[in-house]
């Protein structure tokens, strides 16, 4: 119980220190209740609806339902309408040539505009610009005059202007890579990039024409696709000021695909703080959280893999004496290693972490083992190289556990006295399941001539470009960057063509979209035929640290419930 | 007592047909409003539906894997909805209407079973459902379900609430008074009130 109470306090702390210096009149204020639902004061933000049922904080806040965009949403047959200003603020047949008002499937066709009255009127009563009743599912709000000023002062600052990096001919995306980013990776997945943007810009025809119509209509994009290719340099720490700077210089839409070694903090600081979409980055262990906002990616990778195998120690029948992981220094091993020490932690067994240098030396790996008795359990996060010098080294542990991400799958040169007592973390579909989704890319590949030199990062770059292109063709003319998240995460279910992914999901609140792995063995001494020894598994990765805010928001409210 | 509450009692209490009646629906009448049907009104449709629960198992929120037909077939009444954690419009309203109906229904709570299955099962983890349930002050009489997309895809079908994806649900709460009996099926955003009215009413034409 004290736990609880101290996490509601720290998630009071947090909300209402985030509205520090915030006063009634100001943005924070209107951006406090609009995206947190809370009220000037730190207090909740209170929404009653027919029936007396009152929903409070974040449930309350605008952003459940009107999105982050403010350009609504719709859910089964329930369609929430625009509520950025220009939506509300002119009529609503006054608004198909308007090009400061774009077409978005949800507005309101025909009603009259709105006045601050009317709206505060609407917000209070429910009663709407034409004197009707809004919709059951919009609540009334009781806010006095200041708070009613900030939230629509905020409403009127949301706009859907057209985003930079998009011209009347031209649509600018970048991809970012780091320095510490395999090099083959690389030239593998630029090759897919340049050519599916070549491809997009040869369709392209002239400027786009404007649209005369509001009928949801699949609206080609005529725009040219432009690539800008933003390599880093240099240490970490500077990396978000080189970003900005290219930003600065280069206005992107969004920012799509990339490559990253262990470190992509700075880059989802960059995305996040810049607010630019970064779609699908190819990193082994994505750092975001389930509420970053601009930042998506296909798996949470060896991170993931982690948590699988975690939760494979725990239910291996007769307990290890202790677990022993092995990582390389300066490789994403470290990283799936401090997660997989941190989920042992409650378990009270004894976790060895130890790791190679950053430079292979013959036998490294040999003596990282040599202490490795029959009843210890083995971790290991290394590389193709790494699990091919196991050759000759004996497998005294009892149990194996090795990186399918970073080994190479199926394609792991695992020697074959290692094979019967190793299962390895596999956060992708099985060989077999998934030939006629990864054949589709590779078939591609082939056509255009694009050397196959990493596969696995050429086939997800090949998807993310598919994606970002199937939701801007749903877009219509409505360029604006946090819309572009929303619609992939409406749309995402819908695509069959997955990839190396059984399933991808998104929705608000979800930025994984790929949420399982199975654990899998090789079936012979040599060669890449595995077979899965469990399901898909989706394991629980929710640790304190990683709660949304929506999960603090409650844990805050039952904390302090009656 | 309004119209609408009238005519979900009059379905609830006819026992044994299969009765469809829509409740009175205020209709949005804006022309020219492109595609989706615009709820204005709080339209609730009520019918009596004969589910065959499938022989699934789930996993319940408290980590206990379970078969579905035996946690609904335990002699207690049912009142179950389909849910998802990160669901952020219609679901926070409907779980909210079922905390307010426990509530109101007291002591006599601990003799209904309500019943809540998850539709993105990846994404709602065991913990994850306990979390959402905290949120909602859900006593022991109300479960929270998942498991694995097969298994949450079958009940979703078996129950004809499954509509392509989680983002296309659409607000439905089932009830049944005793196993063996059919399901009344209310379409739309049920108050607590009306929900309240309609179990009294099946359990009274038990």
């Amino acid at each position: 119980m004290p736990m609880r109470i101290l996490q509601g306090a720290i998630a009071a702390l947090f909300l209402a220190g985030s509205m520090a210096n915030a006063g009634a009149g100001s943005t924070a204020a209107g951006e406090a209740l609009y995206r947190r639902g809370v009220m000037p004061s730190g207090a909740l933000l209170s929404g009653r609806r027919e029936g007396n049922v009152t929903v409070a904080g974040i449930d309350a806040a605008c952003v459940s339902c009107h999105r982050r965009s403010g350009l609504g949403t719709t859910e089964g047959r329930i369609t929430i309408p625009p509520i950025a200003g220009v939506y509300l603020f002119r009529p609503g047949d006054a608004r198909i040539d308007d090009e400061a008002v774009p077409y978005v499937g949800t507005a309101r066709v025909k009603h009259s505009a709105y006045t601050d009255e009317t709206l505060a009127r609407a917000i209070r009563t429910g009663v709407g610009a034409d004197g009707r009743a809004l919709n059951y599912l919009m609540p009334r709000y009781d806010l006095d005059d200041a708070t009613m000023a900030a939230l629509i002062g905020y409403l009127k600052g949301l706009s859907p202007r057209r985003a930079p990096g998009v011209t009347d001919t031209v649509l600018h995306f970048a991809t970012i890579i780091t320095p510490d980013a395999d090099p083959h990776a690389r030239e593998g997945m630029l090759d897919v990039m340049r050519q599916y943007f070549a491809d997009k810009s040869a369709a392209a025809r002239a400027v786009a024409p404007r649209l005369y119509a509001n009928r949801p209509m699949m609206f080609r994009v005529n725009r040219k696709w432009q690539l800008h290719v933003w390599q880093l340099e240099g240490r970490p720490e500077t990396w978000e000021a080189q970003l900005a700077k290219k930003l600065a210089a280069e206005p992107v839409f969004a920012v799509i695909s990339g490559l990253g070694g262990p470190e992509w903090e700075p880059v989802r600081r960059f995305c996040e703080s810049q607010g630019v979409p970064c779609l699908f980055p190819n990193v082994e262990a994505p750092p975001g959280r389930d509420d970053d906002f601009y930042s998506m990616y296909f798996s949470r990778g060896v991170l993931l893999e982690a948590q699988l195998i975690g939760e494979q120690l725990h239910d291996t029948a007769g307990r290890a004496r202790r677990v022993v992981q092995l990582y390389r220094a300066g490789d994403v091993g470290a990283k799936a290693a401090a997660e997989l020490q941190a989920a042992r932690v409650a378990s009270g067994e004894t976790t060895v972490t130890r790791a190679l240098p950053v430079r292979r030396s013959p036998g490294d790996v040999a003596d990282a083992l040599k202490d490795v008795a029959s009843n210890d359990a083995l971790v290991l996060w290394l590389r193709a190289a790494d699990l091919a010098a196991l050759q000759g080294v004996p497998a005294h542990a009892a149990h194996v556990w090795i990186s399918g991400e970073m080994g190479g799958l199926e394609q792991a040169p695992l020697p074959a006295s290692w094979r019967p007592v190793t299962r390895m973390a596999y956060p992708v579909d099985l060989p077999g399941q998934r030939v006629v989704r990864v054949d589709y890319a590779l078939g591609w590949f082939r056509i255009r001539q694009i050397p196959l030199v990493a596969q696995k990062v050429q086939v997800d770059t090949y998807l993310a470009c598919g994606l970002m292109s199937e939701t801007l063709n749903h877009m219509v003319d409505t360029f604006v960057r946090d819309y572009l998240l929303e619609r992939v995460e409406m749309m995402l279910d819908h695509r069959a063509l997955t990839g190396y992914y059984p399933r991808l999901t998104l929705a608000p609140g979800q930025r994984f979209a790929s949420k399982g792995g199975y654990v899998v063995r090789f079936t012979e001494p040599q060669g890449p035929k595995v077979a899965a020894v469990t399901d898909w598994l989706t394991p629980e990765a929710v640790a304190p640290r990683t709660l949304s805010a929506r999960a603090l928001s409650a844990r805050a409210q039952s904390a302090g419930a009656p | 007592m309004n119209a609408r509450l009238a005519g979900l009692l009059l379905t609830a209490s006819v026992a044994g047909a299969l009765v469809a009646s829509a409740g009175a629906a205020v209709a949005d009448s804006s022309e020219g409003h492109i595609g989706a049907q615009e709820e204005r009104g709080t339209a609730i449709s009520s019918s009596r539906v004969t589910y065959a629960t499938p022989a699934v198992r789930l996993m319940r929120a408290d980590g206990k894997p379970v078969s579905l037909p035996g946690e609904l077939d335990d002699g207690r009444p049912v009142v179950m909805n389909f849910i998802f954690t990160t669901c952020s419009s219609i679901c926070p309203l409907a779980s909210q209407t079922f905390a307010e109906f426990a509530r109101e229904l007291g002591p006599d709570a601990s003799t209904v079973h309500l019943v809540s299955i998850s539709v993105d099962p990846e994404q709602d983890t065991p913990a994850r459902l306990t979390e959402y349930a905290h949120k909602y002050h859900a006593g022991s009489e109300w479960q929270f379900y998942t498991g694995t997309v097969d298994a949450s895809l079958s009940t979703q079908r078996a129950f004809d609430v499954y509509r392509g994806d989680k983002m296309m649900h659409t607000p439905v709460t089932l009830l049944r008074a005793a196993p063996g009996q059919p399901w009344l099926r209310l379409e739309g955003f049920v108050t607590p009130n009306e929900l309240l009215h309609a179990y009294r009413a099946l359990l009274a034409a038990r």
